[in-house]
């Protein structure tokens, strides 16, 4: 791949990869019945060079997440409190203004979802390149284009096309292409993809997916991919965060959460899934419904209603994050030992 | 452009011309009906009186012809055919009230001082409209939004006369600063010296404004619900998220929510036509819609099925202007391609 | 689904719900939304005094409103709120028993328009292909033709008697723009699955289209009509001021032409409240419907609600 021009102070392929680091962040959303929590003091930490996975049902709180990377949940949300540290960036949360705007996009990069539409439909995808370069004080504009046609041909597009052409006339991976491009174009090291295969065909999800992992490699970026599909997460990531109601329940080495899942709500979500292999009826769908932010217990676990190994401490004590040898778990119950099934294809 | 696209657009063009010469064909059709069913039959009258006052049948044939368009005797499908073939040579026949004078001569006077405060009434409207309309949009959970809202709907629902009519009493009776009718002060040689222009400027300010308010509520209306919508669009988000800058981030929004407006255009221009009719009577401006009426009072029927006729095409092709500038500047018109 | 985590609807509705509860819930929310801008609340008393100043104004006065040869143009005073006429007759009595032939026109106009529009728009929603074609065809005719001056031609042709006769020819002038918004409603339903899930159900066209369909265009439909009624009293009192329609009954149009092209009310104070009063009618009624038509849009827009 042809490197391209280096952003200042760090040329993308010398540079390491930045390291993230959540702590105790809380997102708010104001509702007519006071401010209700959407994420609820979450630690988490993305190892430089990593992809890790973010999986969570609708309203689990991840997409917020995601959001406030860039320090950009939208009214009436908004951070309460907490710090998003990225290396070379420090505290996100407190940045503001024009600083807060060169972050983004320069230095940290966002993919929407391919079903919406992120790109202006009036102006080709050449001309809010420019308008991308303009904003980021980039001087040699062809340059830009000359990086931007390399990184689509990179990911098996004609680039001098899809510059030419309106968002209209381009399919949903084709655009999910587009916004990787635009994310990645002025050099950002820490990327953030929300639902990245959502809306897409099987095949096309596959391709994305290996793009997501080839670029991530080649440019030594630290990634976030936020989705509710544990099998397209299986596919790419190296870490596994799993979210229920605004809190990360169960962290670690993907293989290891997916394989040895510790928190009942992993365990549960895992049942879930159908598989090719095996019979089908063993699939069981978790009992009730997700948490909405007015329906979040108070005091307690959050997963208590539906949980199967629940006890009495569930009902008034909510349970502290621990860590054991590089697994993180927000159970009661997980320090004792669970009765697994063990899922030998995640191995 | 490729071929593709040109080919899109030429369908697209041919086809609002045959749809706007099937409204005119149309139109014309309503007219020559009305002209035809006006109780006492006007034309069949005026060919009888001819013949009475001593004309041969044939003189008075000829006569009511000029008039009229069509011969007064005849069949109808004759009457409609030599209607319709006179219209083709842009023959409205002539007018009654100020006799011997050609239908498309009146209008053609009559036509400037209506065609040029509508489009300087539309354009001020336009304009106050759409920023007025951003400003709310931006303000809307504010008093200042509220009120601008709730200003645009007032002025969008209440009628023209209503706006022209107060607008005359407060500056003409209660507070005379403006002149009260008449396009422009008779002691004045027409022609291009300070104090005819002056005098036109001045007679024309309230019927501009009237205007201007009457099309100003559509717009801040229009304009503020799609700002809304298109804030709402992710696209906007996702220029936030990628860093661009202010002024870029404003001009996708403005770009977007202006775009939609042009299909109102035309209906604006629609509107301050028919509202002329209004506007005219009440500052006796001689425009096209002073024009209609006059010709009703004083049953001058060549002249009102001319006027109604022009000016209903001339709201056709303000329509087909509108939706042609459309598809100039949306792109995913011009591919040809459903958005 | 960037930000997914609005909470829905923060009523819980458990289980049996049935219509009546349905209703009930939503007289509430109309009842919220009154109450949450007072000027809501000002708008429907608006629009219901003028209703009753409609059915019951006339019977309140004489047949022959009494006239005062001593008091010609009489400014306002206590006993002439608005001033008197050129024959001393009191404005305030004009305008009150005026109201009823405008009131009458305007209901006839909205009903025709509202009726005609629907059935065209639902059926060319519904049926779609080819007789959709054809309908929207003659619905943009419909639209692009001006109704004011096509309205003045006709008066030339018809002599419009009666405030009935009146309303139904706006009313076939008026259909095309409820026709083209409920066709709209009708396929956004059948993309929605609508109609195709109600036939799966073996449910019968008729009852699709009264039980399914028309509910849920109801309130639109409503917000229409009254819209059609302002612009239907706008149209008529518009000829009457024109003087193009013969003067039969007292009205607010008549009472416009009379003070602009009798009274000089353009160019002599005195018989400024003479004019002033029909308009300020027309004003106050415009308050009225579009105060209502904006707490409609709430009540029908949720979308609307959080801002």
């Amino acid at each position: 791949m042809t490197t391209s021009s280096p952003a200042p102070g760090c040329p993308a392929p010398s540079c390491p990869a930045p390291g993230v680091r959540i702590r105790d962040l809380t997102v708010v959303y104001k509702t007519p019945v006071g401010e209700l929590p959407a994420v609820s003091g979450v630690d988490l930490t993305l190892t430089p060079g990593t992809i890790t996975g973010v999986v969570g049902e609708s309203g689990s709180g991840k997409s917020t997440l995601a959001l406030s990377l860039l320090n950009a949940v939208q009214p009436p949300g908004r951070i309460k409190s907490g710090t998003v540290e990225i290396d070379g960036l420090g505290d996100v949360v407190k940045l503001g203004g024009e600083q807060l705007r060169q972050t983004r996009g320069r230095k940290v990069g966002y993919v929407f979802q391919a079903a919406q539409n992120s790109l202006n439909p009036l102006k080709t995808i050449g001309k809010q390149l420019l308008d991308l370069g303009r904003s980021h004080e980039v001087d040699d504009l062809r340059a830009l284009v000359r990086d931007a046609k390399d990184l689509l041909a990179r990911m098996g597009m004609d680039g001098a096309r899809v510059l030419d052409s309106h968002q209209h006339e381009l399919s949903g991976g084709m655009r999910q292409r587009v916004g990787i491009m635009l994310a990645l174009v002025l050099n950002a090291q820490v990327v953030v993809l929300d639902e990245p295969t959502t809306a897409l065909d099987m095949i096309t999800q596959a391709t994305i997916l290996r793009i997501i992992r080839e670029v991530h490699e080649e440019r030594a970026l630290t990634t976030l991919v936020i989705t509710h599909d544990v099998g397209a997460v299986a596919e790419v990531a190296d870490d596994l965060a799993v979210m229920y109601g605004g809190r990360v329940v169960e962290h670690g080495r993907i293989t290891e959460v997916l394989g040895a899942p510790r928190h009942p709500y992993t365990q549960g979500l895992i049942r879930a899934i159908p598989r090719l292999s095996g019979d089908i009826s063993l699939a069981r769908a978790l009992p009730g419904r997700p948490p909405t932010l007015g329906t979040l217990p108070a005091a307690g676990c959050v997963f208590r209603e539906r949980c199967d190994k629940r006890m009495e401490i569930c009902e008034t004590v909510e349970p502290q994050s621990v860590t054991l040898d590089g697994r993180t778990v927000a159970c009661h119950a997980a320090g004792r030992p669970l009765p697994l099934v063990k899922r030998k294809e995640y191995a | 452009m490729t071929r593709s696209r040109g080919g899109a657009v030429a369908r697209r063009v041919a086809g609002h011309l045959i749809r706007g010469l099937v409204m005119v064909w149309v139109v014309a059709t309503i007219s020559f009906v009305i002209i035809r069913e006006i109780p006492g039959n006007p034309v069949q009258g005026q060919y009888e009186s001819l013949i009475q006052k001593g004309m041969s049948p044939e003189q008075a044939e000829r006569a009511t012809a000029v008039l009229y368009g069509f011969l007064p005797t005849g069949s109808l499908w004759d009457q409609y055919t030599g209607y319709l073939g006179s219209l083709l040579h842009f023959d409205l026949g002539r007018s009654l009230s100020t006799p011997g004078v050609e239908v498309t001569t009146l209008i053609g006077h009559a036509a400037r001082w209506t065609v040029l405060p509508v489009l300087a009434g539309t354009l001020l409207s336009f304009l106050l409209g759409v920023t007025m309309g951003v400003y709310a949009a931006i303000k809307r959970s504010g008093k200042l939004g509220d009120l601008l809202a709730l200003s645009g709907s007032l002025l969008h629902g209440v009628p023209v006369y209503v706006i022209g009519l107060l607008l005359t009493a407060i500056f003409t009776t209660l507070w005379p600063i403006l002149p009260s009718g008449g396009p422009v002060d008779v002691e004045f040689v027409p022609g291009l010296n300070p104090g005819y222009v002056g005098s036109l400027l001045q007679h024309a300010v309230l019927p501009v404004v009237t205007y201007t308010l009457a099309s100003y509520g559509g717009w801040i209306l229009a304009m503020k619900s799609n700002v809304v919508a298109v804030l709402g669009d992710d696209f906007i988000l996702a220029a936030e998220l990628r860093g661009l800058k202010r002024g870029i981030v404003f001009r996708y929004l403005a770009r977007n929510a202006i775009l939609p407006l042009f299909t109102i255009l035309a209906l604006s221009i629609g509107m301050l036509f028919g509202g002329s009719i209004f506007i005219e009577e009440i500052f006796n401006y001689p425009g096209l819609g002073l024009l209609l009426v006059n010709s009703i009072s004083s049953r001058d029927y060549a002249l009102m099925g001319g006027t109604f006729l022009v000016i209903t095409v001339g709201i056709i092709v303000a329509n087909i202007a509108a939706d042609l500038l459309y598809t100039a500047i949306d792109p995913r018109v011009r591919s040809g391609g459903s958005a | 689904m960037t930000v997914t985590v609005i909470p829905e609807a923060t009523v819980q509705t458990t289980g049996g719900t049935t219509r009546a509860t349905l209703r009930r819930n939503f007289w509430r929310g109309v009842w919220r939304v009154l109450r949450r801008k007072p000027s809501r609340m000002a708008g429907v008393v608006i629009v219901l005094l003028f209703a009753v100043m409609g059915l019951i104004g006339p019977l309140l006065y004489p047949d022959h409103l009494p006239r005062d040869d001593n008091a010609l143009y009489s400014p306002p005073s206590l006993q002439h709120p608005f001033g008197t006429d050129f024959e001393g007759t009191d404005v305030l009595a004009l305008v009150v028993t005026g109201a009823r032939y405008v009131l009458l026109t305007g209901l006839a106009t909205a009903v025709i328009t509202v009726a005609l529009g629907t059935a065209i728009g639902l059926f060319a929603g519904f049926r779609r292909g080819r007789w959709d074609t054809a309908l929207m065809r003659l619905t943009d005719m419909n639209l692009a033709i001006p109704g004011l001056p096509l309205l003045l031609v006709l008066s030339a042709v018809w002599k419009f008697e009666s405030p009935i006769e009146m309303g139904l020819v706006l009313g076939l002038l008026g259909w095309g723009g409820v026709a083209r918004a409920v066709r709209s409603q009708t396929l956004s339903l059948r993309e929605r699955g609508f109609i195709e899930a109600a036939r799966g159900l073996g449910l019968p066209t008729t009852h699709i289209i009264g039980r399914e369909l028309l509910p849920s265009m109801a309130p639109y439909i409503a917000m229409n009509m009254l819209i059609a009624v302002t612009g239907a009293v706008y149209a008529q009192v518009g000829l009457f001021f024109l003087g193009v329609l013969p003067f039969e009954a007292n009205n607010w149009g008549v009472m416009l032409n009379l003070a602009v092209f009798n009274g000089g009310a353009l160019t002599t104070p005195a018989a400024l409240p003479y004019l002033l009063a029909p308009l300020l009618a027309i004003l106050l009624l415009t308050l009225g419907i579009v105060l209502i038509v904006d707490a409609m849009d709430e009540i029908f827009n949720p979308r609307l609600r959080e801002e």
